[in-house]
């Protein structure tokens, strides 16, 4: 299957999210003049977890975009069918002109990773930066990424490099389209 | 004049001034980009920059004050009404022989940043906008190597060896403050097998990712270091050869002498690191190709100066002086002068007399940097009459902030204030602007030139990078090294022969064959990118009167600081019964001090891409004792003060610490005044009335304080 996907390490990410804002920036998601605080939509998140008491600590960071999933509730949700996966990006789409703002795949999406524009009333999400990547660009993400922690390729392609790198494919957290290792 | 593209320039949402891309379409900044010319990164302030841009809190007129200071009520006014107003007063200032009465507090973008030449030229002093200065330590690498003031260089981590050891003392280095690229070559010099160790009493990003956490207690740095020095010493693991040949005769037998009862037993009680830690750190730093030890003032406790010699001695009786992964030595760009050179006034005669009652003591410490070292107890002691701010923010940012807002207030005799002109130099209204009584709006820095070479960047191998305009400023906006050449023209003409910035950093980049348009042709960016290893073996020596490395510093004999002393700072043993915790100020990658360019970023503030708030971190054990649990609001009182804040339950930080994020508070701007964000510097006690302690730990301790906590 033909599958884009992005390879997330957390052995290099330090959850400081300077893609959460380039991304933000690339996709005109801000108004730079009005925004404020906590109501800025976004199309990635960091999350992190700390193990252990102190002083025995560790502590890993990974960002959640949309996971492009293989069998995506969203595209279930969406009584519009304005959410599809492209067969040769596996890319999980919005259409927007489709899109009827019932917010149905809001609620669907087990990784809470839709945003909704209130005010043209549609939904919103990663798209793995599409315009680019059929360009042969990468992802802003990757791009940008501060430590080279977020690699852009082709899922199997990925995986096999994460493998031939001795790399540990972290099983719970890569069950979709999105492959996170250590 | 502005092109669509990429277009090559500077970031400064930090002192680090990365090389960034900006993509300009149709006159509108769209997106930003680490330049692959330089070291290709951008942090998330960086990224964030367009938030400050194009804010509509932009100031865009100059502002006169009409209500009293500190009301914030102002009406507009025009340049050459301001411009009067200032050079009106500069000469009354001048004329009455107090010339020396004028402190500018700027960061200095170059070491002939037009700022800096103005003030030498009319004889005022700079503060150089950083009361978290790292000036103690300057001095320390000066008295030891020599060499120029340099601010900070920490180690060029794309050059540790495989196997080196990596020491972040107190240091928070994937903030970015040296260069975006900081956390990327640290991460690829782990992957080539280096090493490293985070000494912090807070479990920072840092350290999450470090091979070794030493959770040390605050200002034990230096305990901790002279433990290390005498195990190597009894272990006989020196650097038999760079002793022998680089450390001035006589001052290892000194230092062998001195550290003889600073066993690893000894200094584990001060530092609170367990003695057997102590000898395996140290048989690391020992038995490894490179040893860089990257720190600002020490473990957020301003034992600086002593720490900055402990550390010294450290590499350099390891060998680690200028070699790859170990301590870089910095070198300056051969640009040519501006001649005539402005002397500046006398450091000795009228400087440091800001400093309390014992400007002799101080003066040995000879703080190059800060003349005006305390601008409140400067206010107070007649010593400072006339006081420009420029992208600097004392009213949140000076310790005891409380302090110097009421000095900056204290009516004068013969003027309506002691303090007689105050001017806030901002692109957006700030804590100090509330105060000004000039208000003028800078261009940002995606708006002006500016010409950036400093011999302390982690980025220094670039030589000379060129900030160039990719957008127009909006309004009225003049950027402030213009504003202050022609103060110079008008005030000091001798040494502002040049037309403007652009022919003044013309007449500099000569010396590399070079000008502005030259250098923007090339992309910005002159680097050779040669680092020059070893530079003292070439120079025939150190830039030491005896041309070695001076371990032992006899100037310091009769205040006890020839050798560095392991004690923990003052503050850790001030009023322990009332105030049972230190109050750690610290830092993240999304704030870069109190300025509005971060807090009143949407961006940066906002929670999913930055901090929005600063809660008091507190270690769990701690919690339970006093009753308190996640999210309870407590409060926190110092000898000076006392806020109100959201408990943080984090394993992340020693049980007998609390960590408050340094810069919140902010009572202005759309965005900054959200939130239930705190000022640290409200419980910090005011400069003045520790300046004893200052001068004893040489630096200032005030990044982290007693503090009691209560539900």
């Amino acid at each position: 299957m033909k599958q884009l996907s992005l390879m997330i390490d957390l052995s290099r990410c330090i959850g400081c999210k300077t893609c959460i804002v380039a991304c933000r920036n690339f996709h005109g998601l801000v108004d730079h003049a009005a925004a404020m605080p906590n109501e800025i939509p976004y199309y990635l998140r960091v999350e992190s977890r700390m193990e252990g008491s102190y002083p025995k600590l560790s502590q890993e960071s990974w960002v959640v975009p949309c996971q492009h999933c293989k069998n995506a509730q969203c595209i279930k949700a969406c009584k519009s069918e304005a959410i599809s996966k492209n067969p040769e990006t596996g890319i999980v789409h919005i259409d927007r002109d489709k899109c009827t703002g019932s917010k149905a795949c809001i609620e669907a999406c087990p990784y809470d990773v839709i945003q909704f524009n209130e005010e043209g009333g549609f939904a919103h999400k990663c798209t793995l930066c599409q315009e680019r990547v059929l360009m042969g660009q990468q992802p802003v993400c990757a791009e940008v990424c501060m430590t080279d922690a977020i690699s852009f390729g082709e899922k199997d392609q990925l995986k096999q490099q994460a493998m031939d790198q001795g790399r540990e494919i972290l099983k719970k957290l890569s069950a979709q389209s999105i492959i996170y290792v250590r | 004049m502005y092109d669509n593209g990429w277009i090559p320039t500077a970031c400064y949402q930090c002192k680090a001034e990365c090389a960034i891309l900006v993509r300009v379409e149709d006159g509108k900044a769209k997106e930003i980009r680490g330049n692959p010319r330089g070291h290709g990164k951008v942090c998330v302030k960086g990224m964030s920059g367009l938030s400050l841009e194009y804010n509509q809190d932009r100031l865009t007129q100059p502002l006169k004050r009409v209500g009293k200071r500190g009301e914030g009520k102002f009406e507009p006014i025009s340049w050459d009404e301001a411009l009067d107003m200032l050079v009106g007063k500069l000469s009354e200032l001048r004329d009455r022989g107090e010339a020396h009465k004028l402190t500018a507090s700027f960061f200095p973008h170059s070491i002939t940043d037009p700022k800096w030449r103005f003030l030498n030229a009319y004889g005022g002093f700079i503060n150089t906008a950083l009361p978290h200065c790292d000036s103690a330590k300057i001095v320390a690498f000066i008295k030891a190597m020599g060499g120029v003031p340099n601010h900070h260089i920490p180690p060029a981590f794309f050059t540790t060896p495989k196997d080196g050891v990596m020491i972040m003392a107190g240091r928070h280095a994937f903030g970015c403050l040296d260069d975006a690229a900081v956390p990327r070559d640290i991460l690829d010099a782990q992957a080539r097998g280096a090493k490293l160790v985070v000494l912090d009493p807070i479990y920072t990003p840092d350290a999450a990712k470090a091979d070794w956490w030493i959770p040390i207690k605050p200002s034990g740095d230096t305990a901790l270091f002279l433990g290390m020095i005498n195990y190597i010493i009894d272990k006989g693991w020196e650097d038999k050869e760079f002793v022998a040949n680089w450390i001035r005769e006589g001052d290892f037998d000194k230092l062998k002498d001195f550290v003889k009862d600073k066993t690893p037993k000894a200094m584990s009680a001060i530092c609170d690191v367990p003695a057997d830690d102590i000898k395996k750190l140290a048989k690391m730093c020992a038995k490894a190709p490179s040893v860089g030890v990257d720190s600002f003032k020490g473990i957020m406790l301003g034992q600086a100066l002593d720490f900055g010699h402990a550390w010294t001695i450290l590499l350099a009786i390891t060998g680690n002086i200028d070699n790859p992964g170990g301590q870089p030595l910095p070198d300056l760009t051969p640009m040519s002068p501006v001649e005539p050179t402005p002397a500046g006034p006398d450091l000795h005669e009228l400087g440091w007399h800001r400093t309390g009652p014992d400007k002799d003591k101080f003066a040995k410490y000879s703080f190059i940097m800060e003349p005006t070292w305390y601008e409140a107890q400067a206010i107070k002691n007649g010593g400072l009459k006339v006081l420009i701010t420029a992208e600097c923010n004392p009213a949140l940012t000076e310790m005891g902030q409380e302090e110097w807002r009421k000095a900056v207030c204290m009516p004068g005799e013969d003027s309506e204030y002691q303090l007689e002109m105050l001017v806030s130099y901002e692109i957006m209204l700030s804590e100090t602007s509330r105060f000004a009584d000039l208000v003028l709006p800078d261009k940002s820095y995606f708006e002006r030139w500016e010409l950036l070479y400093m011999p302390w960047w982690y980025n220094f191998g670039q030589g000379v990078l060129l900030r160039q305009p990719v957008v127009e400023a909006p309004g009225e906006c003049r950027h402030s090294n213009e504003v202050f050449i022609e103060m110079g023209k008008r005030l000091c003409p001798d040494y502002f022969q040049f037309k403007d910035d652009l022919e003044y950093y013309d007449i500099q980049l000569a010396g590399l064959g070079l000008s502005v348009d030259k250098l923007k042709e090339m992309g910005g960016i002159w680097s050779p990118g040669t680092m020059g290893f070893r530079k003292y073996e070439k120079a025939g020596g150190f830039g030491t009167p005896s041309k070695k490395v001076h371990l032992y510093w006899e100037d310091l004999e009769d205040i006890d600081q020839a050798m560095p002393r392991p004690i923990l700072a003052p503050e850790y043993d001030a009023d322990v019964e009332d105030y049972p915790f230190i109050c750690i100020s610290y830092r993240t990658v999304f704030h870069q001090g109190s300025g509005q360019w971060s807090h009143n970023n949407p961006q940066l503030r906002d929670s999913v891409s930055g901090m929005y708030t600063n809660p008091l971190l507190i270690n769990p054990k701690t919690a339970k004792k006093l009753g308190i649990q996640d999210g309870d609001k407590v409060t926190v009182s110092s000898r000076t003060g006392q806020v109100q804040v959201p408990a943080k339950v984090t394993e992340g930080i020693r049980p007998d610490c609390v960590g408050l994020h340094h810069g919140f508070g902010s009572s202005i701007g759309r965005v900054a005044s959200t939130g239930e964000g705190v000022s640290d510097n409200l419980l910090i006690p005011d400069s003045g009335m520790t300046l004893d302690w200052q001068d004893m730990v040489g630096g200032e301790s005030h990044v982290s304080t007693r503090v009691q906590v209560t539900k």
